[in-house]
């Protein structure tokens, strides 16, 4: 391969990877503000299975293919989530857990199995674990960077009602709003950008993708818009620097660069964001217990001492 | 049991709620047992009952939130659902999270949803009409502000101006008063009587026995089954009260003061 043609390659990838981490974080602020943010854990340890059916059955690896298998799985573990809840009464954190570690064993046991089966072309499924960005084509690229558009299309086109679904169901329901669909399509968005974000992030981490954009946004703004894309910006730039230093670095996996850029990224937000932020808030409190003490010294009467925070 | 009826079989409009024989249960646990109940006229319509008496799942269920597990509800003679425009809703404050990302006006804006319907959005018509609701709560000058940092009547308030922009012909409001100022309580009853003066039915969930015979133009006393209905006057009897409450202690010395103070008031 020429020079050139390798630095194509990395330019769309990178592009590509972008584009999902945008979408994913836009997706994610929903998820998030809905109190759904273990869904896309749910989703994300089942896709393993998927990867490894599509696999067996195709006998190859072409991601597109290990892509729909990895959704159907996903959105098998989700349904076997719905069923958990309705009919065994089990609550949901628990049937979350249940979904996740029961798919994951299932999903690396046929991960890990495939190769000694002796099925050739097979090394390299394990890299759905932990997200292999050198493993994409620009082929592979340019699909995850259609779907990543598709569901920011379908986000744009739905956010009102999704946000009024997630501040009062029981309005919306009231209104009209068929509340359950909603939510579907909101879970199936998630699993969705969950599965698309699979082969740079991996099974394991990708959830973080989904969650941690959007928390750390939610620190700069009051507003479900700017909230919602500043969480895709964050995305994007968390997802740009885990494939840039994984590059520079092969023997680095993308998904956890991707998740500590993620992470930096909030840590910065939780302390220095402006109202929100932890220091804001310190100094804002420090403002007001001194105001409190000046009003008591001047104010004759029982001198109470402020209040004691 | 009828409401403010309208005499023989004429070709009577339909009433404007209809539960007719309506029982919920939760589980295998009944909350409302039979209930039967018109609200005919356009008034102030207090449901009035002890806690756990099922007033808020009577509201729940004519919205069709929870699945009735027999009867059935009517809104203008037709089911809910095909007259959905025309009644709104005001939910209890503290189901919703205040720290979401919304200010007083979005969340304004959400009573507008309805009649926008899928994927349009709020334009300058929905935006005057939001405005308008706010100026009717008294919350005009704090339409930008988050709704985290309100106080939980200036939210009480926020949630009645959301549903004024629904512009319906019949509120149903859960506990507006519950863990409101008094400066909030007089304005949303202003409101609500405001509503009533424009031909509006506006029925409110209410627990304080004190306040209910002076704002409320009729009644209905709810403990799981219905005891009695009609006007507040002729409802908030002591028999009918202590039928109510029976049991509940706590509210004896409440029942007393109030039965007290309407019979120094003929």
């Amino acid at each position: 391969m020429m020079p050139f043609d390798i630095a194509y390659n990395t330019l769309v990838v990178a592009a590509g990877v972008a584009a999902v981490g945008f979408a994913a974080g836009v997706v994610g602020g929903l998820c998030v503000l809905r109190k759904r943010a273990l869904v896309g854990d749910a989703a994300a340890h089942a896709t393993l299975v998927g990867v490894a059916c599509a696999f067996l059955i195709t006998g190859r690896r072409d991601l597109p293919m290990l892509l729909v298998g990895a959704l159907l799985s996903a959105f098998a573990g989700l349904g076997v989530l719905v069923l958990l809840r309705r009919f065994t009464r089990t609550r949901d954190d628990a049937a979350t857990a249940i979904v996740i570690g029961v798919s994951f064993g299932l999903g690396i046991a046929l991960v890990s199995g495939i190769p000694a089966w002796g099925y050739p072309d097979s090394a390299g499924l394990e890299q759905f674990l932990l997200g292999h960005t050198a493993a994409i084509t620009a082929r592979d690229a340019l699909l995850l960077t259609g779907v990543a558009c598709g569901a920011l299309a379908i986000v744009a086109l739905i956010c009102k009602e999704a946000a009024l679904v997630a501040f009062d169901a029981a309005f919306a329901a009231a209104a009209g709003w068929p509340v359950a669909l909603i939510d579907y399509l909101l879970v199936a968005l998630v699993a969705t950008m969950v599965v698309v974000g699979l082969p740079a992030v991996g099974a394991v981490l990708v959830t973080a993708l989904v969650v941690i954009p959007p928390t750390a946004a939610r620190f700069w703004t009051d507003r479900v818009g700017p909230m919602l894309l500043l969480g895709g910006a964050i995305g994007l730039v968390a997802a740009l620097a885990g494939v840039v230093v994984s590059a520079a670095r092969p023997g680095l996996a993308t998904g956890p660069l991707v998740v500590l850029a993620a992470a930096v990224v909030f840590l910065v937000s939780f302390f220095a964001a402006p109202s929100r932020g932890w220091i804001a808030r310190r100094m804002q409190q420090a403002r007001l217990s001194r105001t409190w003490n000046l009003a008591a010294d001047s104010s004759p009467g029982p001198a109470s001492g402020g209040p004691d925070c | 049991m009828s409401v403010g009826g309208t005499g023989p079989r004429a070709p009577a409009p339909a009433p404007i709620i209809d539960f007719h024989d309506v029982t919920v249960a939760y589980g295998r646990r009944p909350v409302i047992w039979n209930v039967d109940l018109e609200i005919d006229a356009a008034c102030l319509f207090g449901i009035i009952g002890p806690n756990g008496a099922g007033k808020s799942t009577l509201l729940k269920a004519a919205l069709g939130l929870v699945p009735l597990v027999g009867g059935r509800v009517r809104f203008f003679g037709q089911p809910l659902g095909k007259v959905r425009s025309r009644v709104g809703y005001v939910p209890q404050r503290e189901t919703v999270d205040w720290d979401f990302p919304v200010n007083v006006m979005d969340v304004v804006l959400m009573g507008t949803y309805g009649r926008l319907g899928w994927f349009r959005r709020p334009g300058s018509r929905e935006r005057l009409l939001a405005r308008e609701s706010l100026d009717r709560v008294g919350l005009a000058d704090l339409a930008s502000r988050q709704i985290g940092r309100l106080s939980g009547g200036q939210q009480q308030r926020v949630f009645l101006a959301r549903a004024l922009a629904q512009q319906a012909d019949v509120y149903l409001l859960d506990e507006p008063m519950a863990g409101v100022d008094v400066r909030s309580q007089e304005g949303i009853f202003r409101v609500l009587a405001e509503l009533r003066a424009e031909g509006r039915l506006v029925v409110v969930v209410h627990h304080d026995l004190r306040t209910a015979a002076e704002w409320f133009d009729r009644v209905a006393l709810v403990d799981m089954r219905l005891v009695a209905a009609g006007p507040a006057a002729a409802v908030l009897t002591p028999d009918n009260l202590r039928r109510t409450y029976a049991g509940h202690i706590d509210v004896l010395e409440e029942l007393g003061q109030a039965v007290a103070k309407r019979g120094r008031t003929p």
